[in-house]
């Protein structure tokens, strides 16, 4: 015995398997305490919650809902109206991080002073009051009956008006389908080892494809347009309101708008940072090979810097995955609002936040997994560089 | 001003007069004077500090000038963007850390100005690269990255992506200076069989046997002046320069 304890791996299992029993004990215990709290309040613990109806309206759905839905549909539409407040948000920051970080590597002086008055403004106040400013402003805009129009776009205190097409839901998803099929086809196609053919052979081919998905993306729209109407629907003021369009409303404007620029002002420092890793030797050997300014930028400086801002944009996207619970705050109906609402209306506390927070779990860890496969796949090979 | 632009001397590949450039208040090179015809050598030489790199990198606008003349092969190197451009074009330059694309593979890196600038067909740029990575002897790398190599094999790497921007001229920033000892010879042969190719050579290096073998001309710096210029025998062995002198012993003598 003891030299068994003396044994280095001998004893590192055995310290293993307390802290494991250590902690699983811990957790059961919990779970125990919870429930006997639970049943003297009267409330059955366990997921039954999630097929009953749940008699309260949600404020903002891509899916049909209605008060009659039960619990999982609503933490459906939860989690989407997440993922589509979340991937609005990640797009328009990265788009505003690019630029503000590009002003600040920039050689213009008033570039790199209006770049670094962003950052210094926008990064040290708090995400959530950036949130309530945008939400008030919008909420403070003129009522419908003032709006302000341009290109049938609207903006009033009721939210965003924004022209659409007169198609049936599924026909719009199905054209968006096409639309990306347009853009990802000519890549693959240009990029596969399966056709045998050299790449640059390749050009009629993906030309052909875009073409193809692109009219499959028309002649859907066409099959699924509504009987009787215009193409568009503009928004059209009729009476007091706006009638016609598609209503963004005051709190998703200003959730996506707060998000892009706190977030962009993080992914700006980001892109600089990325910039300034990329070698002074290489932007001086594609100089002195007479490449342009542009081609510098498009085949060094980019596809270098992108690899140094990967990882750690990866861990800002995660970040603001996160902050878009945030919703909460302006009556955003995201998922953490609905896990809330249920959690007054049923009881199921700890159901509701397990199921939270497993929810939140996949959605960053898929993200994480993501890019940590470009990462892989477009990592510098080999370990002898210099320099 | 006009006589120099004007009356171009098809056989002067380079000329630069009266050249200064500071780096602030510090003054990097006084008043260099400098000649160089097509087909010659040169090796510039000199302690450390002393303005060789800074010199050749002005010949290619990696550094800008702040008054003189450079005239690289008739088009003055000015604020012109075309002429810089077209000087670019002709000026083919090897960096001491070598400077590699490491995200293209061997073969990327050759073809990339070709194809970019020279607006070469990829078959036709392709040809082209394997030409010349046989002549640095590492056509069997072509599909590896850089930094799967060597630094001798990087270096030669950087040399064929050099020479397929057929350049009339080579610029040489301590080629070996940052390479194993035991790789510094396979760097200097190939640029020993460029120069008998009859390649215009502008190098900075502290290889005196490199020198004595291909040089025309070595040139001494010292404090950012041209101290002295000599065919090499006269350079290494008859020198009347005390600071030459003094040089020579540091680098000769350990």
């Amino acid at each position: 015995m003891g030299s068994l304890l003396r044994n280095q791996k001998a004893r590192n299992a055995l310290l293993q398997a307390v802290f494991v029993g250590a902690l699983g004990s811990l957790v059961i215990a919990g779970a125990l305490i919870a429930q006997q709290n639970m049943a003297a309040q009267g409330i059955t613990s366990g997921f039954d919650f999630l097929f009953k109806p749940t008699g309260w309206e949600v404020t903002f759905s891509l899916l049909p809902a209605k008060p009659t839905d039960p619990y999982w549909w609503y933490f459906l539409i939860g989690i989407i109206n997440t993922l589509f407040l979340g991937a609005f948000g990640l797009v328009t920051a990265t788009i505003v991080g690019t630029v503000v970080g590009l002003a600040r590597t920039s050689s213009n002086d008033l570039a790199r002073l209006l770049g670094r008055s962003y950052v210094d403004v926008f990064r040290n106040i708090p995400l959530i009051l950036q949130v309530f400013f945008w939400n008030a402003l919008i909420t403070h805009l003129p009522p419908p009956r003032e709006a302000h129009e341009a290109w049938g776009f609207a903006l009033t205190s009721r939210g965003l008006y924004v022209p659409i097409l007169n198609v049936h839901g599924l026909a719009f998803a199905g054209a968006m389908v096409a639309l990306l099929a347009a853009i990802v086809l000519p890549i693959w196609l240009g990029r596969t080892a399966r056709l045998g053919s050299p790449p640059e052979q390749r050009r009629p081919l993906q030309l052909a494809a875009a073409i193809l998905a692109l009219a499959c993306a028309v002649l859907i729209l066409f099959l699924g347009r509504l009987p009787d109407t215009a193409l568009m629907n503009v928004p059209a003021l009729r009476g007091l309101n706006l009638q016609g369009g598609l209503r963004v409303p005051p709190e998703f404007t200003a959730l996506v708008v707060a998000i892009a620029i706190y977030g962009g002002s993080y992914i700006a420092e980001i892109v600089r940072g990325g910039f300034k890793a990329v070698g002074r030797g290489q932007v001086e050997a594609a100089n002195s090979l007479g490449l342009t300014p542009w081609q510098v930028f498009s085949r060094v400086r980019l596809p270098l810097a992108l690899r140094a801002m990967l990882p750690i944009l990866a861990n800002q996207y995660v970040w603001l995955m996160k902050a878009t619970t945030l919703g909460i705050a302006v009556g955003f109906a995201d998922f953490f609002m609905i896990v809330a609402l249920t959690i007054n209306h049923s009881g199921q506390t700890l159901e509701a936040i397990g199921i939270l927070m497993a929810g939140f779990l996949i959605i960053n860890l898929s993200l994480a997994a993501l890019f940590n496969r470009i990462n892989k796949a477009i990592a510098l090979k080999g370990n002898q560089l210099r320099g | 001003m006009a006589t120099l632009a004007q009356s171009p001397n098809p056989d002067i590949a380079l000329r630069i007069e009266g050249m200064n450039k500071y780096f602030g208040n510090f003054h990097a090179l006084r008043n260099i004077d400098l000649t160089v015809t097509r087909g010659e050598k040169i090796v510039v030489c000199g302690p450390s500090g002393s303005g060789k790199s800074t010199m050749i990198r002005c010949i290619n606008r990696l550094e800008e000038h702040n008054s003189g003349r450079i005239v690289v092969l008739g088009t003055e190197l000015n604020d012109d963007v075309g002429n810089i451009d077209e000087i670019r074009r002709e000026v083919g330059m090897v960096f001491q850390h070598f400077n590699l694309f490491p995200h293209m593979s061997v073969l990327e890196n050759c073809v990339l100005a070709p194809m970019l600038v020279r607006k070469l067909p990829r078959q036709q740029a392709e040809e082209m690269a394997l030409r010349f990575l046989e002549k640095v002897r590492i056509p069997e790398q072509a599909s590896k990255y850089p930094g799967q190599l060597s630094g001798g094999q990087q270096q030669r790497v950087a040399i064929a992506r050099a020479l397929c921007m057929q350049p009339q001229i080579m610029l040489f920033d301590e080629p070996t200076s940052a390479l194993d000892p035991e790789m510094i010879s396979e760097v200097l042969d190939v640029m020993v069989t460029l120069a008998a190719d009859g390649m215009t050579m502008i190098c900075v290096t502290h290889e005196m046997g490199f020198a004595r073998r291909v040089a025309d001309r070595v040139i001494f710096m010292d404090r950012g002046e041209i101290i002295e210029e000599a065919p090499p025998e006269t350079f290494f062995t008859a020198s009347r320069n005390e600071r030459t002198r003094q040089f020579l012993s540091q680098i000769l003598n350990h």
